[in-house]
């Protein structure tokens, strides 16, 4: 567990503080914080990292006016060699726009806004405190790529491909194309060793036609054995350009299948929204059952996939969104998963507002979305917009341990009570959010019981717990069918009403 | 039920904004249960309050027949569906510009902009605080069905179906041209782009008004094609999202214009229930 910056939680004007349950007491972190009383919220237990999602990339995209830097992080898992990218760019990249970045600012940013588990301990309503200790969670590495060497001008001139420009920067060699026509480039692609999908000609040609040039890359294999890197390194490029986009066509013109996008986003003024896509919030702070936390890379691929399918497939999930300027003294997560971005790695994004001594000309705010897409759901590129919504926004989820000790005081048999009750609820909220069958989970529930006196026990209500099919339910596409439906019912309803009205008697 | 609606149908067919009213509270409350919009609960009230209290004075001191509040509604409604707000000050400065604008800016009577168009449009520049989220509603054939049904019934009643279609139509065509024709995406980018939520209600609700569109058929036609061209431009040239909202800002200083070239009666909200008919209101 790293502790995130002391100035930032001992700020106690905690932008979205939780509400503390009657005998709910947040975990105090050991030695000299727990001295200052502080209003740091729960502990972050474990967090639910992009390293959960199989077929995933990461983008770090940083738009300030109509300065745009990407960041690209693919999952490559295979030879190296066999790496190669195409990605449409609006413009012809010079030298000093690209570079190539460390891979661990990625899991930097990934760990401090990955959605995260919390825990509460509450206190024993017949003595007075109680202490807690915290756990921590590691992540996995990702995994590398390789290349081979690019080829012949004449064979590109001849297809209609013009090369740009033409780059060696760290361990990638990277062109710069634009052509003339999608069969010309698609052919100039495949004969130099580029793995082009046979179906790409359908995207390449609307690219070529809005007047997008091709970046192009790939790896050489003896450069990146003398730099002693084993895994590919993250590109950024840099461009001005009216378009604020990301070209995921291409990405899934050899795929049906479905792709995890993570995007962390940096602008001055606020949150980064979809344009032409919803952008929905991630169901947050749920109170879960205790046994969760072993399971909680389980549960959040599977919340995630339930909110997914409910909210119809066609969505952006908003995970996580915060002010992270670096001279700003409010709080910069609550809790921590890991520590907030300082101010080299803000600049290793492209952040180029922020001063070296941290001092940001402007605010820095962060955004963090998960988009999952397929070919069938997200005809359309991805359209961004810079809002001016700064309002806060993490994934979180709650456990709650119960008090130990004596409970046998009037105080105690209703805290017990109240555990039951709190409980049923946990239960069921996992079910509604995961889909999990708990029909099991009855016991987690009855075993508060037998801390209670038997008239207590006698007094409760009987536990339903809900039984749920995995995945379903109601999405707003269903509901939007019955109000469509009722909305045509009514307008013939007012015809005919209307029409029998005007005949005469 | 047969009951209920021989009272309803009367009610609704004495003024077609209390239709309007109905529908946008019913895609309001639509947000609310299903989209989870149930956070934005004080910017609601906020814009709803301050449209109703502005106009409220501007009854009692410009002597606007007390019926107008149901035009003010409308406009908070509106605003409701379509701006957002960093804070409720923001929200209220919104409302204030869009009822006031409705007062001041007038030319013959006429009040030129769409107020709840004048309101967004201004809050988005003078504040920087505020914003439209084109994405909100999702995009899907779907909402075609919702907005479509929901809207014919009220524009037969008003008689601005030509403004809907003029609009719809020509920007369809624009971006058919380009989207498909020209740069030869597939027609699932096309559908994608035109089942937009937004641009729906901003086609059925917005454009639509019937106080603000030009008096004459034939204007109406060419303004709301305008409007479609606009908005076709500033999405594929300048690249802004929801176009539509600032096309419709830019053209409507020139609606007096329109008027003047085309004359026809001006509309009327609130139509006798056993009246003639008039030219603006084919069903009534």
């Amino acid at each position: 567990m790293v502790d995130p910056p002391a100035r930032n939680i001992l700020n106690n004007n905690t932008p979205r503080m939780m509400k503390l349950h009657r005998n709910l007491l947040p975990v105090l972190v050991a030695g000299s914080l727990a001295q200052q009383g502080l209003a740091f919220c729960g502990f972050y237990v474990a967090k639910a990292d992009a390293t959960l999602f199989n077929d995933r990339s990461e983008i770090i995209l940083v738009r300030d006016g109509q300065r745009t830097t990407i960041t690209m992080s693919n999952d490559f898992k295979g030879d190296v060699r066999d790496f190669a990218m195409v990605v449409p760019v609006p413009t012809v990249l010079r030298e000093q726009d690209i570079r190539v970045v460390d891979r661990s600012l990625f899991d930097q940013l990934d760990a401090y806004s990955a959605p995260r588990l919390v825990e509460y301990y509450d206190a024993n309503p017949c003595q007075r405190w109680d202490y807690a200790v915290m756990d921590e969670l590691d992540r996995a590495p990702m995994a590398g790529a390789a290349m081979k060497e690019v080829r012949e001008e004449q064979s590109a001139r001849s297809r209609g491909v013009t090369i740009e420009a033409r780059y060696s920067i760290g361990e990638y060699d990277i062109l710069i194309l634009s052509a003339k026509e999608s069969e010309g480039l698609k052919d100039w692609l495949i004969e130099n060793g580029y793995r082009i999908p046979a179906t790409a000609n359908e995207v390449l040609d609307p690219y070529i036609k809005d007047h997008l040039k091709f970046f192009v890359v790939k790896v050489d294999l003896e450069r990146m054995q003398d730099m002693g890197f084993e895994f590919l390194r993250p590109i950024q490029v840099s461009f001005e350009s009216d378009r604020f986009m990301l070209p995921i066509r291409l990405g899934m013109a050899n795929s049906k299948g479905e792709q995890d996008m993570i995007v962390y986003a940096f602008t001055r003024t606020g949150r980064v929204e979809c344009a032409n896509y919803r952008t929905v919030d991630l169901p947050t702070d749920r109170h879960i059952p205790l046994y969760v936390k072993d399971r909680f890379g389980e549960f959040y691929r599977d919340l995630f996939k339930r909110h997914y399918e409910r909210e119809g497939r066609h969505i952006v999930t908003l995970e996580y969104a915060w002010n992270v300027t670096p001279s700003w003294n409010g709080v910069k997560c609550d809790p921590c998963v890991g520590p907030p971005p300082l101010t080299a790695q803000l600049t290793q994004a492209g952040v180029d507002w922020v001063g070296p001594n941290g001092g940001a000309n402007g605010n820095v705010f962060f955004t963090r979305l998960h988009v999952r897409y397929a070919r069938a759901d997200f005809p359309q590129d991805l359209l961004f917009q810079v809002t001016p919504d700064q309002q806060q926004f993490q994934g979180r989820y709650i456990l709650t341990h119960p008090a130990q000790g004596d409970l046998s005081c009037s105080a105690g048999q209703d805290y017990l009570e109240d555990l039951y009750y709190r409980r049923k609820k946990e239960v069921d909220e996992l079910a509604t959010l995961t889909g999990w069958n708990t029909w099991d989970d009855r016991r987690y529930i009855d075993e508060v019981k037998g801390r209670m006196t038997p008239e207590r026990r006698n007094g409760l209500d009987a536990p339903v717990i809900p039984f749920r099919r995995p995945g379903g339910g109601q999405g707003p596409g269903s509901m939007l069918w019955l109000i469509g439906l009722a909305a045509l019912v009514f307008g013939a309803a007012v015809h005919i009403a209307a029409r029998s009205r005007a005949l005469p008697g | 039920m047969p009951d209920m609606l021989r009272h309803l149908v009367p009610f609704i067919r004495r003024d077609a904004r209390h239709a309007q009213v109905l529908l946008l509270a019913t895609l309001l409350g639509y947000g609310l249960l299903v989209m989870h919009w149930s956070a934005e609960l004080p910017r609601y009230a906020v814009l709803l309050g301050t449209c109703l209290a502005m106009q409220t004075v501007a009854v009692v001191v410009l002597r606007m027949p007390w019926s107008s509040l149901k035009s003010a509604l409308i406009t908070g409604l509106g605003l409701s569906l379509l701006l957002h707000v960093g804070s409720l000050l923001t929200a209220a400065l919104a409302a204030v510009i869009a009822i006031g604008g409705k007062c001041v800016l007038r030319d013959r009577g006429k009040h030129i902009f769409n107020p709840g168009n004048l309101g967004i449009v201004l809050a988005i520049l003078l504040t920087g605080d505020a914003w439209i989220s084109p994405g909100q509603w999702g995009s899907g054939a779907l909402l075609l069905v919702l907005f479509g049904s929901l809207a014919t019934m009220l524009l037969l009643r008003v008689g601005r179906v030509d403004v809907a279609l003029g609009f719809l139509g020509t920007f369809a065509m624009l971006q058919y041209t380009r989207t498909v024709l020209y740069l030869g995406w597939g027609m699932d980018v096309l559908v994608h782009q035109l089942m937009n939520g937004s641009l729906l209600l901003f086609t059925f609700f917005m454009i639509t008004d019937p106080k603000t569109t030009p008096n004459a058929p034939r204007a109406r036609l060419a303004w709301s094609m305008l409007v479609a061209l606009v908005a076709f431009l500033l999405t594929e040239k300048v690249r802004i999202q929801a176009a539509p909202i600032w096309a419709l800002f830019l053209v409507s200083a020139s609606t007096p214009l329109f008027d003047r070239m085309w004359k026809a009666a001006r509309f009327e909200w609130s139509i006798p229930l056993h009246g003639t008919s008039s030219t603006t209101t084919p069903l009534a």
